[in-house]
């Protein structure tokens, strides 16, 4: 279990290691590592018995759900931090991140259902972990609602505050899909008594899309981190443009 | 290769998405980026008046 669990957390990690201030070659190796993981999803994964080929959207659908849960994280630290240091970088990752957040959710709503539709014989189900994905989804779209007037410091305030508590949704999802009797396939990944569903063709080709889409994720927040502190940077030269000496 | 079709509309979607997001993204950065400099070059040449 706990070896597991910390390749899990290496493979979340790794792309920390690709933040540099050079975005084309981080861009560069995001796309290898990312036509890597599709080549091995198509041509290397074998397909699943029972289910067959649709199976194979697995490795993107839980790449991109393991992606949504992180962004959400990063939101809630970067909500606690801005609330306690009143930093505006603060306040610009977690904006960055629930908007990266909301597009990967997005991602595992349109993907959940089909591969479901094939497999259930229905599209959606009001079951537990759907319609807690479907509210996390729900809580981080009023998120960015509320953001839409970037200029008031009272409502990024209230915002970081949805954030903290919107967090809150994950964890009952993850122990949605564990404990509660509900249609959504449980855990194969880590299972019970610390082993892994997954022969090592498909491990392997999920911890490769895991990677690839971490990488995406920092790649992404990289640049939509600039673009709010580059809108910082126009506004104070505006400012100073309007105060400039006329004739 | 039955059920096909629902692995080539799961990627179709996931690959279009990201790719219009990215797109997205990348055009704005290019936009404040000529805007940024554009405020620049009126700047210095006001202050060099």
């Amino acid at each position: 279990m706990r070896t597991l669990s910390m390749l899990l957390i290496s493979m979340i990690s790794f792309p920390l290691v690709f933040i540099r201030n050079n975005s084309i070659y981080q861009a560069i190796v995001m796309y290898v590592v990312m036509l890597f993981a599709t080549l091995l999803v198509f041509i290397y994964a074998p397909n699943e018995q029972m289910q067959g080929i649709v199976q194979k959207i697995f490795y993107f659908h839980v790449s991109s759900s393991v992606t949504a849960f992180s962004a959400f994280f990063l939101v809630f630290v970067a909500s606690i931090m801005y609330l306690w240091k009143n930093a505006e970088w603060w306040d610009a990752v977690a904006l960055s991140a629930a908007e990266i957040g909301v597009v990967f959710c997005t991602l595992v709503l349109i993907t959940g259902p089909i591969w479901a539709r094939p497999i259930w014989g229905t599209w959606w189900s009001w079951d537990p972990t759907l319609t807690l994905t479907l509210v996390l989804w729900l809580i981080y779209v009023a998120y960015l609602m509320l953001r839409l007037d970037a200029h008031d410091p009272k409502r990024s305030r209230f915002a970081a505050v949805l954030g903290i508590v919107g967090y809150v949704d994950i964890p009952l999802i993850l122990w949605s899909v564990e404990k509660w009797r509900t249609l959504h396939p449980k855990p194969v990944l880590i299972q019970e008594g610390g082993t892994t569903g997954l022969p090592f063709t498909m491990l392997f080709t999920f911890a490769v899309c895991l990677v690839a889409f971490m990488l995406l994720f920092f790649y992404l927040l990289r640049e939509r981190i600039s673009i709010i502190q580059s809108q910082h940077t126009i506004e104070v030269l505006r400012h100073q443009v309007d105060n400039l000496p006329t004739g | 290769m039955k059920n096909f079709w629902y692995l080539f509309a799961a990627y179709s979607t996931i690959w279009t998405a990201l790719g219009v997001y990215m797109l997205r993204l990348s055009q704005k950065n290019k936009e404040l980026q000529a805007e940024l400099r554009a405020l620049q070059v009126q700047i210095e040449k006001a202050l060099t008046r």
